[in-house]
């Protein structure tokens, strides 16, 4: 469980390889997915355009659901960016996870709380902007500290960095947790051999079920909260 | 890992190269999706939805249009009913009248033959009666000249007996 990091130093900067590594590999699975899902687009959608119809019409539904005025279409392409990133990064780790002389370098990217810290930092920063950008430096001060009532401000003020942690550290935790419990059940497994590992596997088995349908449900929790704070900073309560 | 993140605690092991590293990575993972992937399909999309409206017109348009014809077609049928009966109508009083015009026709025709044919024997009549007269008073001219062996002056005698012939007549008529 504890396996080193390694760590790399570019140009004073330190890089997390064993984190970054399988990010790539998220990110390239996605485009690559979603490339061959887009061929041959056509008219009349058949096959693989079906399916990725279907993905961005869920992405949109979520949307829809926070948002269902015209405003929320402009988000479309983050949130299925978001969804697939993230769906892809939570199922990586339970089908792939390879260490080498105890340092990891393929795993969930969402079982660092790096990672997602990074993307709850970068949606967060993304729903401020939008609330300054529409309502002004004021408006936006007005609109997200100062309503309803005034002096709930220190509760406002510290409810972004709240909203900034539960978002980042929700998807880390269920992430992580269940890669743990994958590792725990494999050592249990090697622990005392054939004993062991028969009724490891089919415990192994349903762990990884339960883990896809968690991963699946904070994949989707994750973009859902997403949108609820980018319409909290834009809307007027 | 553990403690490490928490707060920025131990600022110096924070490997926030990860955080540039995932912020590029998720933009550039957006920016080829759309190029790729989302940009196509949403068009498509859209192109779709429009179509399916245009059609979804069209289709009422083309609806009305039936219907109109359809009205103008009914009408159309009704006028050429009245129309044709019209035209039956009015044959059937042209031919009427033509028959009342040949009929008529053939009536004064029929009348003006019977009357030529009534002059024309009344006159024949009137020749032959006018023949016989003369005769009549030649030969009795001669007659009575022989009778009564006595030289009658024809031109005389003539009225008497004229007279006397057109008693005959009266006669022969009243017989």
């Amino acid at each position: 469980m504890n396996e080193g990091a390694y760590v790399q130093e570019i140009f004073g900067i330190p890089f997390n390889i064993s984190n970054d590594l399988p990010g790539l590999l998220a990110a390239i699975i996605v485009f690559f997915t979603m490339f061959w899902l887009s061929r041959k687009i056509q008219l009349k959608p058949t096959g693989r355009q079906n399916v990725l119809e279907w993905i961005i019409d869920f992405t949109n539904g979520i949307i829809k659901s926070t948002m269902p005025n015209k405003e929320g279409s402009q988000f479309g392409l983050l949130i299925f960016t978001l969804f697939s990133f993230i769906f892809v990064s939570n199922q990586l780790g339970l089908m792939l996870q390879v260490n080498v002389n105890n340092t990891a370098y393929i795993k969930s990217p969402t079982a660092d709380a790096m990672t997602t810290m990074t993307l709850a930092f970068m949606v967060l920063l993304f729903a401020h902007f939008l609330g300054v950008k529409k309502f002004g430096f004021r408006g936006y001060i007005k609109n997200t500290y100062l309503s309803p009532i005034p002096f709930l401000l220190p509760i406002s003020i510290l409810e972004e960095f709240t909203n900034f942690l539960t978002l980042a550290l929700r998807l880390y935790g269920n992430i992580y947790s269940g890669e743990v419990l994958l590792k725990l059940i494999y050592e249990f497994g090697r622990s005392f051999g054939l004993a062991s590992f028969i009724p490891a596997i089919p415990l192994e088995i349903i762990w990884q079920g339960f883990s896809v349908f968690i991963g699946s449900i904070q994949a989707y929790v994750f973009v859902t909260l997403t949108m609820v704070y980018i319409s909290q900073k834009i809307e007027k309560e | 890992m553990g403690t490490d993140f928490i707060l920025g605690a131990v600022a110096t092991s924070v490997k926030w190269g990860d955080m540039l590293f995932y912020l590029v990575l998720f933009i550039v993972l957006i920016a080829l999706l759309k190029h790729f992937a989302w940009g196509p399909v949403n068009e498509m999309m859209d192109k779709r939805a429009n179509k399916i409206a245009n059609d979804i017109d069209s289709a009422e348009d083309a609806r009305q249009k039936a219907e109109d014809l359809a009205e103008k077609r009914q009408s159309a049928l009704k006028e050429s009913h009245v129309e044709a009966s019209q035209i039956i109508e009015r044959a059937k009083k042209n031919g009427e009248q033509q028959k009342n015009i040949i009929v008529e026709n053939a009536h004064s025709e029929a009348q003006s033959f019977k009357e030529t044919a009534k002059q024309d024997i009344a006159r024949e009549r009137q020749d032959a009666l006018e023949g016989v007269k003369n005769d009549v008073a030649e030969l009795s001219l001669e007659i009575a000249s022989k009778v009564i062996s006595k030289n009658l002056q024809l031109d005389d005698q003539k009225a008497l007996i004229d007279s006397y012939i057109e008693g005959l007549g009266k006669q022969n008529e009243v017989k």
